[in-house]
């Protein structure tokens, strides 16, 4: 603590800076971090086991597109980002493993529509 | 009589409004009748965090109840986690494994030095030692990144201790990492009496509360510690694993402000003690007892009532929970300390007292204005 | 020890009527009488139970009564108690604890007024504390229905994201 200004200097010259430059690095995230859902349609079984649990009731089962009706013909979960608080019980309760929560935590927008998560989007096939 | 909130006329007293949107405050209002420099009367407005805590948990089950409890105060979530699963443990008659008693104990004890880091740095800025709010903190860094590896969230551990254990188990390296930061916090408290004569003089005589006050009026906790009383509901009425631990509980005579600031360091140094303690006895074995590993819809809670107490860092909370035989309870009722801190003891302790003293004064009840409104 | 407990049970069940049930070995329930509140109350706090821990109100709608609990805590034995008594929910009016355990008792039943509208007699400050300009019923009781106000009074119909709120 007593060194004097040149020792301090050196020493501190070439040690690593506590802090990373954002937006090319980042500090990593540990596993089983609660972030952002990732829904595997093909493992879903339509149970409502998600929707049933959830505090804030974010998560809601609609239809699929009339275009896709014919592959997908149940009701899917649709996630309301806005509304949920990452708690994590959908995950916990889905016996599939199909709804998880992964390590996304940049979830800021100006575009109000990306909000709504929907299972199934037209692009798909 | 009610306390006239108004100046009386023909007399030199003003108001003044420390107020809920002000950094000095925190979110809490309360009116001043000032004369000069002097403090004549003074009148608490509680409400601006009123979210109804008690009507929402009656339309919720108790997992998903579990997930609201750490947001009645988020800072200091995991002892608010641990009542309410305490309760619905001795309600529904769950009988709990031992190693979730130990992890919970090891949960709650890191949440009670965190909150004493944050009531450290929040005391010192308000008094004029800029360098403790700095290193403080800094230090509260390190249980924050323990909490994103075992829970998964920094701040919201999202019901981590639930009815029937905890959450998830611990990840293979928690114990060493464990370990290591309760060395930094070895290190942090000589660093926070690094500078005392500041502190020292703004807080040494000021705001004096005798024993038989306390008891009138209520206080629990560092603040009745502060009086003179020897109390602590982990030793008189011990609950999880407490009574096979070796600790001690500081207690001082002066009552004032300084006392209480010294029993905030004393008792962070406890709670370290406490979890090396748990540390060297963890036990093997499941985390939650076996018919709760999934969630369960639907499971109805018994007919009955329960009231249970535990000590969090601010004071002794209460719970009250009243079922009659369906999924949700019926009636919770949440005794908070910061209830009786803020509205009796604030009231009576600011009774002539220069402006000067006022944050010293407020701060060092070590409040929260949301266990107040919840 | 269950002795212990009993043995300051005794002291009160001879002079009034009084019902036990004793849970561990430190922590009772009693139910009691309306009219001997004041006295038994008073005989506690004289025996060491002067830590009032709080004061909780449960609204039993079918039965058509209130339940008030007060939880008492006595720092020389290191025991708990509970007592329980009913009285009318329509006029609800009942003694207040002033006298035995001042401001502390003050406070937590300036609350429960606002909240169930349950009158104390004997208390100077009953002024709302949380809630501010609000004229409609004590809000935690049960024929109060929340949702039919909220829907009434801010539901916006345009914004898709509430449905899922008040359906």
């Amino acid at each position: 603590m007593d060194m004097g200004l040149i020792p301090t200097l050196f020493k501190n010259f070439f040690s690593k800076p506590m802090t990373v430059s954002f937006p090319d690095e980042s500090i990593p995230i540990p596993n089983g971090y609660r972030g952002e859902h990732q829904y595997d349609i093909d493992k879903c079984i339509s149970c409502g086991l998600c929707s049933r649990i959830c505090p804030n009731r974010a998560i809601e089962m609609v239809e699929a597109p009339e275009a896709l009706k014919d592959d997908y013909p149940k009701r899917y979960p649709k996630i309301d980002i806005g509304k949920c608080c990452f708690c994590g019980l959908c995950q916990d309760i889905c016996p599939t493993n199909a709804l998880t929560l992964g390590k996304n935590v940049f979830l800021s927008t100006f575009d109000s529509s990306t909000v709504i998560k929907y299972p199934i989007t037209k692009k798909e096939e | 009589m009610i306390d006239q909130l108004s100046p009386s006329p023909d007399s030199k007293e003003y108001n003044f409004y420390f107020g809920p949107a002000h950094a000095g405050s925190g979110n809490f209002g309360v009116k001043l009748i000032i004369e000069g420099e002097k403090v004549v009367r003074a009148r608490s407005d509680p409400g601006y965090l009123h979210r109804g805590f008690e009507k929402l948990m009656e339309y919720r089950m108790p997992l998903q109840n579990a997930v609201l409890s750490d947001r009645i105060c988020i800072l200091e979530s995991l002892n608010w986690n641990l009542i309410h699963a305490e309760a619905v443990d001795e309600l529904m008659n769950i009988e709990v494994p031992e190693r979730a008693r130990y992890i919970r104990v090891i949960m709650a004890e890191l949440s009670r030095i965190q909150s004493h880091i944050i009531w450290f740095g929040v005391f010192s800025k308000a008094t004029g030692f800029d360098t403790g709010f700095k290193v403080a903190f800094g230090y509260r860094d390190y249980i924050l990144d323990l909490f994103e590896m075992i829970t998964g969230g920094r701040v919201y551990p999202a019901g981590y201790i639930c009815p029937g254990g905890v959450r998830r188990d611990l990840p293979e390296n928690a114990p060493d990492r464990i370990r290591k930061v309760l060395n930094k916090m070895d290190e942090m408290i000589d660093l926070e009496q690094l500078e005392n004569s500041t502190l020292h003089s703004r807080t040494k005589g000021i705001g004096v509360l005798k024993l038989e006050d306390a008891i009138r009026l209520g206080a629990t906790g560092p603040v009745i510690r502060g009086s003179g009383m020897r109390t602590d509901v982990r030793k008189d009425d011990p609950y999880e694993v407490y009574d096979r631990f070796d600790f001690d509980v500081p207690v001082r005579k002066e009552g004032d402000a300084y006392a209480r600031y010294q029993i905030g360091i004393e008792e962070l140094r406890e709670s370290v003690k406490i979890i090396k303690q748990a540390l060297k006895d963890l036990p093997d074995g499941d985390a939650i007892a076996p018919e709760f590993k999934k969630p369960r819809l639907n499971a109805k809670i018994p007919e009955g009532e329960v009231y249970i107490r535990n000590e969090i860092s601010r004071g002794e909370a209460g719970m009250y929970m009243v079922s009659d035989g369906g999924t949700n309870p019926y009636r919770v009722k949440i005794r908070g300390p910061s209830f009786l801190h803020m509205i009796p003891v604030l009231e009576y302790l600011f009774k002539g007292v220069q402006i000067a003293d006022v944050p010293a004064i407020y701060w060092s009840l070590n409040i929260c204005p949301a266990d107040l409104d919840r | 020890m269950a002795s212990k407990v009993e043995s300051i049970l005794k002291k009160i069940d001879s002079r009034f009527d009084v019902e036990v049930k004793v849970k561990r070995d430190n922590e009772a329930w009693l139910s009691i009488d309306n009219e001997n509140l004041i006295d038994i109350c008073g005989s506690l706090k004289d025996k060491g139970f002067v830590h009032l821990s709080a004061i909780s109100v449960v609204d039993w709608i079918k039965e058509g009564k209130y339940e008030v609990i007060y939880h008492l805590w006595s720092y020389k034995d290191k025991m708990l108690l509970n007592l329980k008594t009913r009285i009318d929910r329509e006029k609800p009016a009942i003694d207040s604890v002033i006298p035995i355990w001042d401001s502390n008792a003050q406070i937590h039943e300036r609350e429960m007024h606002e909240l169930f509208g349950l009158k104390f007699r004997g208390n100077p400050d009953l002024a709302p504390l949380f809630l501010e300009d609000w004229n409609g019923p004590p809000t935690f009781r049960k024929d109060f229905d929340w949702r039919k106000y909220v829907r009434e009074n801010y539901y916006d119909k345009n914004n898709e994201r509430e449905a899922a709120y008040y359906d």
